[in-house]
């Protein structure tokens, strides 16, 4: 599911319907009652259109790659045509198409992605393992960091709605937003590895500082997004009549934040993992490259490069599968943060 | 917005002009000066590891990123304005599978998609905007949708259906043109996004291939070697990001304004 910024927040346009939908949930549930009701349902539901969405790009992706003009025995000069059958026939290729997707389709199931084609001594399977871990690692400290950062920087700013702080805040998320990693990450390796000389350029030394420019060259651009979603939330939460009547009571500003305004504030921004995620592993191909990191990024660069199919068609198999299961951790992150969007 | 405009548009003049002035061309080899300084023998900028003149190669680096983004902006207009136009205006059972599709396309990591289709399809310029067009086409889709179904009951096409006028004759005449000032709009908010994907493809060497070059490409050969000549990264890195910072700028003040004239 997809949802904007623009879609969400009109969601919250009716204020008097909350009334209405917390009279309905008056009744307390349990957290196993929440669970059976609501969370496995949208898994399942989840999982139902997961599954042909999957099958469907890694089909496309299949096609796409057979048909593709010029093939991985393309050399310089032309291969004798029974060394050309012999390797064909050693990696499948003289069988049928259906044949060949369905035999793919079912070694991917036993979690087979077959033979790279230009790291010869390697399957894919073996490259992904080794790789994503890595990439897993450095989106994973990305994301944190952008949260933890974007989230801040837009809470500080809707509190400060209309003054100078709100504005230096916002010019530095559109700036940061507009930033290309490609950019950032070079850039940051000039500063802090040459010239300074701080923190290492490439590679994997120096202990747990070798993550520190990759995670946060990564992690800027979506930290310019989240802190313009948090503010654009909580900015339309504090005009509301509920959080005015708390205010002409005189609760304290720190309390109808935490008990009032940071949920709903935040469903913006959990509507935006989805998205991030996907930016991310984007992010995360160019990060690999600059910083010299075998992740699963750079591998995919590698395949696209050499026109190594079954690498190629591996990791777009699994990044397909990341971002789905990234928009399923949204969706409950979503329910978990607005009551309302839970299907009780 | 004016003052982001004019340094785009400066930028886009220089691209444009400059090279047909200058005495080197951007793959032009200078055998006597290979990696000169500045001011070296009329090279201004210098020269790189190949004797190439840089402030050429700059100036046509920005060139083709900005030619390749316009092109791909009027693709994902073309196709964006005419899907989500027939969508609104068909509406029903149509509208809901045409919308559909836009959504789950959405969900596709898009610039795996193009990746893919560099590689199916060998990388080629064309083939840079053409894909860059068809991923960037979704939003400009959902937009032009949108203001159609609010025009769609308006009176003055109401009046024009009661006068008789052939459906396709009310969308041209009557809907498209109230549509042009917001769809322009995201127009002017997609150029920077397909000079992101654009030069982000150059950049990984997927997209625009030597000897032409573009900004992606320049930054990554800066980032070669910016222990030696750090100029050489930030002098094509800092025009690809004060061109989409401008554009982005631009862009969105300019949608405010549309938003805020449609509201009036």
């Amino acid at each position: 599911m997809h949802l904007d910024a623009t879609s969400t927040s009109s969601l919250f346009v009716s204020g008097g319907l909350g009334a209405l939908f917390a009279a309905c949930h008056s009744h307390e549930y349990s957290p196993a009652e929440i669970f059976r009701l609501t969370i496995l349902p949208l898994i399942l539901r989840r999982l139902l259109t997961a599954i042909p969405t999957l099958l469907g790009i890694i089909i496309l992706s299949f096609l796409l790659m057979r048909f593709a003009p010029g093939g991985p025995f393309d050399g310089e000069r032309p291969l004798a045509p029974e060394t050309r059958a012999a390797l064909e026939a050693a990696y499948g290729l003289n069988k049928g198409l259906g044949t060949q997707i369905w035999l793919y389709l079912s070694r991917l199931a036993q979690g087979d992605f077959g033979p790279s084609l230009i790291y010869r001594d390697f399957t894919v399977t073996e490259l992904i393992a080794q790789s994503l871990p890595i990439s897993l690692l450095i989106g994973g400290l990305a994301l944190l960091l952008a949260s933890v950062l974007g989230i801040s920087a837009g809470l500080f700013a809707a509190a400060r709605a209309g003054m100078w702080q709100d504005q230096a805040l916002m010019l530095t998320a559109t700036l940061l937003t507009a930033l290309p990693t490609f950019v950032t990450g070079p850039l940051l390796a000039l500063i802090f590895g040459l010239w300074l000389g701080w923190l290492p350029v490439s590679g994997q030394g120096g202990g747990g500082a070798w993550l520190l420019l990759p995670v946060i060259a990564l992690a800027l651009p979506v930290a310019g997004a989240v802190a313009k979603l948090a503010r654009a939330g909580l900015a339309e939460i504090l005009g509301q009549d509920h959080i005015r009547a708390a205010r002409a009571r005189g609760v304290a500003p720190l309390t109808i934040l935490r008990r009032h305004a940071l949920r709903p504030a935040l469903v913006p921004v959990a509507s935006y993992l989805g998205p991030a995620a996907a930016g991310l592993l984007t992010g995360a191909v160019v990060i690999e490259t600059v910083f010299g990191l075998p992740g699963l990024g750079r591998y995919f660069v590698q395949g696209a490069l050499n026109r190594d199919y079954p690498l190629v068609l591996g990791v777009v198999t699994l990044y397909a599968a990341l971002i789905i299961l990234f928009n399923l951790i949204a969706d409950l992150i979503y329910g978990w943060l607005d009551p309302r969007m839970r299907d009780v | 917005m004016r003052i982001p405009l004019i340094i785009t548009a400066i930028i886009a003049f220089a691209a444009f002009l400059l090279p047909l002035v200058l005495p080197w061309g951007h793959a032009a080899i200078d055998w006597d000066s290979v990696n000169a300084g500045l001011f070296h023998e009329g090279h201004i900028l210098g020269t790189d590891d190949l004797g190439r003149d840089r402030l050429a190669r700059l100036l046509v680096g920005t060139r083709t990123t900005i030619f390749v983004a316009l092109a791909a902006a009027m693709v994902a207009l073309i196709i964006g304005t005419i899907w989500g136009a027939a969508a609104g205006w068909i509406g029903g059972r149509t509208d809901e599978m045409m919308m559909r599709i836009v959504d789950g396309l959405y969900a596709l990591p898009f610039m795996f998609v193009v990746i893919l289709l560099m590689v199916v399809f060998g990388r080629s310029i064309l083939l840079v905007f053409i894909g860059i067009g068809m991923v960037e086409w979704l939003t400009m889709a959902r937009v032009v949708r949108g203001q159609v179904l609010a025009l769609k009951n308006r009176p003055f096409v109401l009046a024009a259906e009661a006068a008789g006028s052939p459906g396709y004759a009310i969308l041209l005449r009557h809907i498209l043109p109230n549509v042009a000032g917001v769809a322009a709009a995201y127009l002017m908010l997609t150029v920077p996004q397909v000079v992101m994907v654009e030069s982000f493809l150059s950049f990984l060497g997927l997209g625009v291939q030597e000897p032409l070059t573009s900004l992606g490409i320049l930054v990554n050969e800066g980032a070669d070697e910016m222990d030696l000549i750090p100029a050489a990264l930030l002098l094509p890195g800092g025009m690809l990001v004060t061109i989409i910072i401008c554009l982005t700028l631009a862009g969105e003040k300019y949608r405010d304004r549309m938003a805020a004239e449609a509201r009036a």
